[in-house]
């Protein structure tokens, strides 16, 4: 059995986690403490690939990285760097699809940090970075964990927007759910239940780890 | 240390407009909820920036922080007419929460040298170690916030704002969250304190007894104004406004018009105390203009039947009949009615202690004769 598409899911979820994080921990951040106009719209576009039809989503991430789309070509010409029909076009559906499954615990548990212990940081003489590491983030980190391991989790569930992104090229871009759809169609049982199996004791231990987790001393 | 304030701020349906000067004293600012006592204690620390107007502090009168830490004249840290704004994290001002806001995930040592920086190490640990003594805090070191009691609490919050050298020190409500006993004691401890670090110092309290208890001086705010400004005694005694009387407790206001100038006296006439003299205040007073006057509860006493009628007591006596009685612990109120006004005379209240009501045989519909001593009585203008 070719275990080349468990290898590239590993490598694909891990790298869009990271970024969702990075990402993601801005945006918590901005959505749980600032107020700005147009706030509720932004927040319903963050959501929404949880929402629309992942096909949906994988035609709008083809049509703004696509060759022909002004950030493909540049991305392309001027950077080197191809995303359709790639592994990097995977880690980008990856990363759309996970990314509200960060922001959301990730923001509330920062929304559950009370303003009065920030305060109380600045007027103890903290800038407003060091606030964020010293009181912000660490009584947040459970929330941003969560959001992590969701996302991480979300990826490498991935299927709709990365078939229509990356495609599934054997050995190239085929991620264990599309190997799955992939074997299934081909009448390949035994590669099917190998790999449906991994995948179910993964989402498995990753909710139940979260939930063991996330019961806080805080 | 010093502090000169002028704050403004327009909100929804209410202004604020706060303006104090005060010395390194221990000052209560004193009113009902929702007058903006938070309010004011936040725009002096930057938590809230005022829509216009000054804080100074500083003012060069003493020589820096609790720790020496320099504090060299008064420092402008706010003035919307040159665009002055300190970042809240210079102003060094040290801000009790009424909730404490500790950090809790961190240690009571931890909590304290939060704010420290960049002191070695033997002189970290010699600054902690003393404010954990005077704060009563050993033997709790190790511990985190939820495991101390609502004291222990509170004390490692002021430990941790003394410990960064405040210039001035403002405490939102710091016994609010506590119980009666506990915070009989803390207001003590608190006094101590003050002794021992003589910081500027704002206490904000809604609590008459508290008020009383702490402030050398009091300002009294109602409606975002600040009503009277001035010792304790005179806010207690000598009231400038109605609203003031009422806060501070002096439940006998009435309104009563001036029925001539003897003296050093004025006679007021009310329809339900008749006549009563009351020593004459500084201000401009015309026969036939109306005015209000108070007395404390506590400050009318009752006269005997058999007793002589002496020339103490025989200025401002009254006649009247016992309404109602509450019990309130350790003193009684007496609601007396003269019967001159008709059925909707405000009655008199009188609060006398327990043993005085007992050994008097004090009761609902028995007749009653005090004196509303004429130096008690306060006219307010």
């Amino acid at each position: 059995m070719e275990l080349f598409p468990l290898y590239l899911t590993i490598k694909v979820s891990l790298t869009a986690t990271v970024f969702a994080a990075a990402i993601g921990i801005v945006v918590a951040l901005v959505m749980a403490r600032r107020d700005f106009f147009g706030k509720n719209a932004v927040d319903a576009l963050i959501m929404q690939p949880l929402v629309i039809p992942p096909t949906v989503l994988g035609y709008y991430l083809l049509t703004v990285f696509g060759r022909s789309s002004f950030l493909g070509r540049f991305l392309e010409d001027s950077l080197g760097v191809e995303i359709v029909f790639t592994w990097r076009g995977a880690v980008v559906a990856a990363l759309v699809s996970s990314l509200p499954l960060f922001i959301k615990p990730a923001r509330a548990a920062i929304e559950g940090v009370g303003k009065d212990l920030e305060d109380a940081a600045r007027l103890l003489g903290k800038t407003e970075f060091q606030v964020l590491r010293t009181v912000t983030l660490p009584l947040a980190w459970r929330g941003i964990v969560a959001g992590g391991v969701m996302a991480f989790a979300r990826a490498t569930g991935e299927f709709g927007a990365t078939l229509m992104v990356a495609g599934s090229i054997p050995g190239r871009t085929m991620t264990l759910p599309i190997a799955i759809y992939d074997a299934v169609q081909m009448g390949d049982n035994l590669t099917a239940n190998i790999l449906v199996l991994i995948i179910t004791v993964f989402s498995f231990s990753v909710l139940y780890l979260v939930g063991l987790f996330t019961r806080g001393r805080f | 240390m010093s502090l000169e304030f002028n704050v403004k701020k327009r909100l929804d349906g209410f202004s604020l407009d706060v303006g104090l000067k005060l010395t390194d004293e221990l000052m209560v600012l004193f009113g009902p909820s929702g007058a903006g006592k938070s309010l004011t204690l936040k725009m002096i620390s930057g938590l809230v920036r005022p829509d216009e107007g000054f804080v100074d502090i500083g003012g060069g009168l003493g020589g820096g922080g609790a720790w020496g830490a320099g504090g060299a004249g008064g420092t402008r840290v706010f003035d919307s007419a040159s665009g002055v704004n300190v970042p809240i994290r210079k102003r060094r001002t040290g801000y009790l929460f009424q909730d404490y806001a500790l950090f809790p995930h961190m240690t009571v040592i931890e909590n304290i040298s939060y704010g420290i920086n960049g002191l070695e190490a033997g002189r970290l640990r010699e600054i902690v170690g003393e404010l954990v003594r005077v704060m009563r805090l050993e033997g709790l070191e190790k511990r985190y916030p939820a495991e101390l009691s609502g004291g222990q609490k509170q004390r490692t919050a002021l430990a941790r704002t003394l410990a960064t050298g405040p210039r001035v020190l403002l405490l939102d409500e710091p016994f609010s969250a506590l119980d009666y006993q506990v915070r009989e004691k803390l207001r003590g401890d608190l006094k101590k304190i003050h002794g021992l670090f003589p910081i500027t110092t704002i206490l904000v309290t809604h609590d008459l007894e508290e008020a009383f208890m702490l402030g050398t001086r009091i300002a009294v705010i109602n409606e975002g104004r600040i009503e009277q400004f001035s010792s304790r005694e005179d806010v207690f005694y000598r009231p400038r406004t109605r609203n003031v009387a009422r806060f501070v407790g002096t439940r006998n206001i009435f309104t009563g018009t001036v029925a001539g100038i003897d003296g050093p006296d004025v006679v007021i006439e009310n329809p339900d105390i008749g006549r009563i003299r009351a020593p004459r205040p500084t201000g401009e007073l015309k026969a036939g203009s109306e005015v209000s006057f108070c007395i404390r509860p506590e400050e009318i006493p009752v006269i005997r039947p058999e007793r002589t009628l002496d020339a103490k007591v025989r200025v401002n006596l009254i006649e009247g009949e016992i309404t109602e009685t509450t019990g309130k612990g350790t003193t009684h109120t007496l609601f007396i009615s003269t019967g001159k006004g008709g059925a909707g005379g405000a009655p008199i209240k009188v609060e006398v202690p327990n043993f005085v009501f007992k050994k008097l045989g004090l009761a609902k519909g028995k007749p009653i004769r005090v004196s509303l001593k004429k130096e008690s009585v306060w006219v307010i203008l």
